[in-house]
């Protein structure tokens, strides 16, 4: 920013920061949760982190805007606070520099100009941190979700099972079917178990993408045994009409390993 | 080119090593019929292991050579679909319904011989 510009804001230094003051009031009631000494307090940092880095170099401003930025946004509050009350800031100064009538208008519109660019700067790199970080919680959330979402676990020679847990959607459902792919090649497994104990709802597009992995499942050479199929899933599945009768079903994960076994002429026997 | 197969006792092997085009999937077909003919196999075992691609014109020459040789009396299975390819038919919505599979080579050998048996 300007010198010249910089001069005439501090010359009028308290006087912006009592209107900008009293103006943020009045955002606290889009959150009312926050609590409002604390709110004053975070008012009068920001305000004087505005005025402090008018003069700063850009990259310096920058660092200490988002060092502040990170610190409240750890505290969980809201962009548009910041949104708002830089706008704020750029409302009163706006005010200010029209209704001062000693200003030259060409003076005023220099000076409006820098106002706006350095606000704005300012506004845009808010919000690039911010989204930044959400997407970073996204991309971690989707990793941890990643993580959780279908392990192949062989039980048995020849047998593996897949617990599912959780809503599936069709992302998920495609990640199931290449670890459940990957694993029976790596397992050399001849019968899968997909268990849907953990599975709340089945609708049409679960059964649908259950039926193309089971089918999957039998081009690379397994089968499927689709087990944990509870009462009310029966009901949702006939009463939608869905066909299961490609493949095997069983209502837990015990008589599905008995059916596996029998596929692989195998049976567990009592040794006493 | 054509691919080579292999007789083994009353068995026919196939090892596919290159992705297939049209033209050698046809000679492909031409070639296990007229050697089932030749050598009365009872059971063809088609290793698919090393094919990356199989698009929807080979997915029906290879359907069709099943139940081919199913009409001359050998049994086929196909082994080794990977799971890429997989995807891929049943995203296509072809799904072999009537074809035998396998693992791998070994496991279709006991398949055919279980089927033969059965």
């Amino acid at each position: 920013m300007k010198p010249s510009v910089i001069e005439m804001i501090y010359s009028q230094h308290d006087e912006i920061i009592r209107q900008w003051k009293n103006e943020v009031t009045e955002l606290n009631q889009f959150d009312s949760t926050l609590p409002t000494n604390w709110f004053h307090e975070t008012n009068e940092e920001f305000v004087n982190l505005i005025m402090g880095t008018l003069e700063l170099e850009e990259n310096e401003a920058k660092e200490q805007f988002r060092s502040f930025a990170e610190r409240l946004m750890n505290a969980g509050w809201p962009l548009s606070y910041f949104t708002k009350g830089m706008q704020l800031f750029r409302r009163v100064l706006v005010q200010m520099l029209t209704s001062d009538e000693s200003f030259e208008s060409e003076k005023v519109f220099e000076t409006l100009n820098e106002v706006e660019k350095w606000v704005d700067g300012v506004i845009n790199q808010l919000v690039d941190e911010y989204t930044g970080s959400w997407e970073n919680t996204l991309h971690l959330q989707k990793l941890a979700l990643k993580e959780l979402s279908a392990p192949l676990i062989p039980v048995f020679e020849k047998i593996s099972v897949m617990p599912l847990v959780g809503t599936i959607d069709t992302e998920r459902a495609k990640l199931i079917m290449e670890n459940l792919l990957e694993g029976i090649i790596e397992h050399r497994s001849q019968v899968v178990l997909i268990d849907i104990t953990g599975v709340p709802v089945v609708d049409t597009m679960v059964a649908h993408h259950i039926i193309q992995a089971s089918e999957a499942v039998r081009l690379v050479g397994a089968e499927c045994i689709l087990v944990g199929i509870r009462p009310e899933i029966a009901q949702t599945i006939i009463n939608l009409g869905i066909d299961l009768r490609k493949f095997p079903t069983k209502s837990t994960l015990r008589k599905g390993i008995e059916t596996g076994l029998e596929l692989t002429q195998r049976k567990i026997i009592s040794t006493s | 080119m054509r691919i080579p197969i292999l007789k083994l006792k009353n068995y026919l092997l196939i090892s596919v090593q290159v992705d297939l085009d049209d033209q050698t999937a046809l000679q492909f077909q031409e070639d296990l019929l007229n050697k089932i003919h030749q050598e009365g196999s009872f059971g063809v075992v088609i290793d698919l292991t090393s094919v990356e691609m199989i698009d929807s014109f080979i997915a029906k020459v290879l359907g069709d050579v099943v139940e081919m040789s199913n009409l001359m009396g050998a049994k086929v299975v196909l082994t080794g679909i990977q799971p890429g390819v997989a995807i891929t038919l049943i995203d296509m919505g072809i799904v072999l319904d009537e074809v035998p599979t396998a693992l791998d080579l070994e496991q279709g050998l006991d398949k055919l011989q279980q089927e033969l048996e059965a």
